[in-house]
């Protein structure tokens, strides 16, 4: 791995609930992402999953240990700096796509590069060229009610990678598709990690989901468990990711 | 759980959400109740039947304007508390409830809700009807003793009102709901798919809207003559539905042509609130041309009490120009009045004015005992420079008259040049109509006109030649003491007939009017509070259905600042549009209304505009707090 690290995450560990009765969520999780890495995070219901990434997208406060993105320390520094991290650094991708129903896709992609005072012509250029690997450029005016949930994500995603960012948070993102959308999706983003050198974290409980990424880490009882690695055939990857989920048992949701 | 535990347990855990409609209704009845005490009561029976009579017109007339005003109030409040509770009682629905309980269910609640505004509203009314009819006669500066005394008929008046108006609103909600299928129940706050109009309806709409307001604007000032109240009533129509089609038409065309603009879209924060206006404009139009147009009355309603105030005030000014007034029909007896009056009084100043009153025969009147009288423009400026009145007028040519007329309260006749008088079969042109006082009290009650010396001499011989003597004394209140004294020349034998005329500075003949000015006062501060409190109510309910858009913008990561400053923004819009446009509406109507009144009303209408905008400043100011409070409880924590 020669390429740049994007975010570490050194000894996190989260507790909830008040003194004397705290319950450990995340036990101790170091993990490095590098830059082009497409990582997906699985793990069965209660393994601390959605925890994780509510603390890595800055969301959420760990109790103790350190999230370094950029070279900051994001559980440290200020509410400011950490807005503009968010904005500049990071793209979100929602389970329920989180497009703003008042405004056109076009607008709804264009948001964070209009919001942030880049001139109109390259919003509207960057959109345009998103909108096309996403095959939208038909839908550009439409609003979100006018489109399926599959067009809807991929505007959201569209919308995620406009700002260039370190790093892409994705939540579930099939969750809410049927599976043709789902595929189409997960293509999509394999694509754009493949050519645009992007850098996905992914929360799953899906494991087909799970085989479009690079790397498999299976998060169970708050702790980091095994790490799978894609050979070269994405069934053969799913298959193993079967495999270890069935042999970990649990509930994967 | 029994329905009315439901219902109750519903109004207690949503009762901060009432709040507001039960406070804005409650203040409407406390209104209209002590709207309703003026009527029943006798304050007013001190200043005479006549004056009682008045005011009693003046109040049924806002009685009922009050009455239209909460029937739309409690319309519009109903409505939107109907939106909003549809959603939370459509729940109801998932777990088996039929349409018709749920209807039940609203109704209660709604019954809470109207009854506990109906109690607080009568309650705290009839609390301060003694206050509110004090501030009333003291803005008026009309002094009479008012006594605290319980009547039953205003509060009952009132409540029938309120809940025969309330009791349709809430049957009609009822119908609704059970009318309504569960979707359209559950996503009642989502109908979010109806964004956009076509393009081609919105610019029908601004284009009809503006040739109707403009319509409307162009009738409201035009001069003319009878025609003018037929053409005010028109363009109170027309302003009204224009607006109306502004909201609905041009303004969401405009801010859609500035959507379709990314250029001027996509720089600071218009992305957001451009789009947010375009989708509240679409919902909102008719609150926003509601509050204009209650705004634009509100303004007008000032105005007339002004108008009001300073007409009164020229009539008694008018009258009190002299205080005897002698006509007779011998020459040169002014020193020896004087005398007369001199025994009591001190004389401030005096003049004299021969007229000649017209042989009915030579004149067509316009009603029956109209009295047609000439005066002659030298004589005119000789009498007004003696008794120190503005004399501005050229001598009129030989075909030219003057009308020298009363203040009249109103005048509906704006044109008054192009009017023509036939005299004795000849035709004259009326070139000007002043209002200045030459006869003082005798104005009031005959036409004089003033011609050019040479007609003056030339009708000499067509009528009976009279002469005024006029006498102003310092102390007018001193008026009777010399009364005794005139009376020795009064006659009534054809040659030396002669005539007396005092004026009392204290006759109470008008005081009425009074009444409308601290009316207007009132009734403009209780519309803009309305016109305010209904954008302000829209808004506090719409901050609740943002709050998931601004969430969203706060997970992707926007900061607080950038939130807060599209909010502002969006505000602005919902206060400063219907602003504008009641601004832009007033210029015209108060315009109208200082035509009528031959009242010059600019500095009123600039003053009560500001008033309004200090008023929507604070609206607008609360606004974005109770907003911003509400949008960023959305559950992130940073």
């Amino acid at each position: 791995m020669n390429e740049k690290k994007v975010v570490e995450i050194r000894h996190l560990i989260k507790d909830y609930g008040t003194k004397g009765f705290q319950t450990r969520v995340l036990k101790g999780i170091d993990l490095e992402i590098f830059q082009n890495d497409f990582i997906a995070i699985m793990g069965p219901s209660g393994s601390g999953k959605t925890t994780l990434l509510n603390i890595l997208s800055s969301i959420d406060k760990p109790t103790q240990g350190a999230v370094m993105l950029d070279g900051k320390d994001i559980t440290k520094v200020s509410n400011q700096e950490l807005s503009r991290l968010r904005r500049d650094k990071i793209g979100f991708i929602f389970q329920d796509y989180n497009l703003l129903d008042t405004m056109t896709l076009q607008d709804n992609i264009a948001l964070p590069l209009s919001l942030n005072g880049v001139p109109a012509r390259e919003c509207i250029q960057k959109a345009q060229k998103l909108a096309w690997m996403f095959g939208l450029e038909e839908h550009l005016q439409k609003y979100p009610y006018q489109l399926s949930g599959g067009q809807k994500q991929r505007g959201a995603t569209s919308r995620a990678l406009i700002t260039n960012p370190e790093i892409i948070f994705a939540d579930e993102p099939t969750g809410a598709l049927d599976s043709k959308s789902s595929r189409d999706l997960l293509e999509r983003l394999r694509t754009v990690n493949d050519q645009k050198k992007a850098t996905i974290l992914m929360v799953t409980h899906d494991a087909f989901c799970a085989s479009y990424a690079k790397d498999v880490f299976i998060l169970s009882d708050g702790m980091i468990q095994c790490r799978l690695s894609k050979g070269k055939d994405r069934k053969e990857f799913y298959d193993r990711i079967i495999d270890m989920q069935a042999s970990m048992g649990g509930d994967f949701s | 759980m029994s329905m009315v535990k439901l219902a109750v347990q519903n109004f207690k855990s949503s009762f901060r959400n009432y709040l507001s409609l039960i406070l804005s209704m409650a203040f409407t009845i406390l209104i209209f109740l002590n709207f309703q005490y003026i009527v029943f009561s006798d304050a007013f029976a001190m200043l005479g039947e006549q004056n009682k009579d008045y005011i009693d017109i003046v109040v049924n007339a806002i009685l009922i304007v009050l009455g239209c005003f909460m029937f739309f109030f409690i319309w519009y409040s109903t409505n939107v508390f109907l939106t909003r509770r549809k959603k939370e009682i459509g729940i109801y629905v998932f777990m088996g409830l039929s349409n018709q309980r749920i209807g039940k269910l609203y109704m209660m609640e709604c019954l809470m809700t109207g009854i506990l505004a109906m109690i607080l509203g009568v309650g705290f009314g009839v609390l301060v009807t003694q206050l509110f009819q004090m501030i009333l006669l003291a803005i008026s500066d009309i002094s009479v003793e008012i006594r605290f005394h319980f009547e039953p008929e205003p509060i009952l008046i009132t409540i029938a009102v309120y809940l025969i108006m309330y009791g349709i609103f809430v049957i009609k909600g009822y119908v609704s709901i059970v009318r309504s299928s569960v979707l359209e129940m559950v996503s009642a706050n989502r109908q979010n798919e109806y964004v956009r109009q076509k393009g081609w309806l919105l610019i029908g709409k601004a284009v009809v809207g503006i040739i109707v307001l403009g319509a409307g604007y162009y009738l409201a000032v035009k001069d003319g003559g009878q025609e003018v109240m037929g053409n005010v009533l028109i363009a109170v129509v027309l302003v009204i539905i224009g607006v109306y089609l502004l909201f609905g038409g041009f303004i969401p065309f405009v801010f859609q042509k500035l959507e379709k603009n990314k250029k001027f879209l996509y720089q600071k924060q218009r992305t957001l609130w451009v789009s947010n206006v375009i989708f509240r404009m679409k919902k909102n139009y008719r609150s926003y041309a509601m509050t204009s147009v209650l705004m634009l009355c509100s303004v007008t309603a000032l105005a007339t009490g002004f108008a009001m105030k300073m007409r009164y005030d020229n009539i008694v000014h008018f009258r009190n120009t002299y205080t005897y007034q002698i006509v007779s029909v011998r020459q040169g007896i002014g020193e020896e009045i004087a005398d007369l009056i001199k025994k009591d009084n001190q004389i401030d100043y005096s003049n004299e004015i021969p007229m000649l009153q017209l042989d009915p025969s030579l004149y067509h009147a316009h009603y029956e005992g109209e009295q047609y009288v000439l005066l002659s423009y030298s004589e005119v400026a000789q009498a007004a420079e003696d008794a120190g009145l503005a004399f501005e007028m050229e001598e009129p040519a030989a075909d030219e008259l003057i009308e020298a007329g009363n203040v009249p309260l109103i005048s509906i006749i704006t044109e008054e040049s192009g009017i023509t008088i036939t005299l004795d079969g000849k035709e004259f042109r009326q070139t000007d109509d002043v209002e200045v006082p030459y006869l003082g009290y005798l104005q009031e009650s005959m036409s004089f006109y003033i011609v050019n010396d040479q007609v003056y001499r030339e009708f000499q011989s067509k009528g009976q030649q009279l002469y005024t003597y006029n006498y102003r004394i310092d102390d007018i209140y001193n008026y009777e003491a010399s009364m005794d004294e005139l009376d020795t020349i009064v006659s009534n034998t054809p040659d030396s007939q002669t005539g007396r005329i005092a004026i009392d500075p204290r006759n109470p003949e008008e005081e009425w009017i009074k009444i409308l000015y601290s009316v207007g006062v009132f009734m403009f501060l209780v519309f803009t509070l309305a016109s305010g409190s209904i954008l302000f109510m829209k808004l506090y309910n719409d901050a609740f259905e943002e709050r998931e858009r601004y969430g969203v913008l706060r997970k992707l990561g926007f900061s607080q600042k950038t939130i807060e400053k599209s909010i502002s923004r969006e505000l602005l819009m919902t206060y400063a549009l219907p602003f504008l446009v009641m601004a832009l509406s007033s210029f015209f109507s108060v315009h109208a209304l200082g035509k009528m009144t031959h009242t010059s009303l600019l500095t009123v209408n600039v003053v009560s505009v500001g008033v309004t905008l200090v008023i929507f400043l604070i609206c607008y100011l609360c606004s974005i707090l109770v907003y911003r409070k509400n949008v960023f409880l959305s559950g992130i924590s940073r």
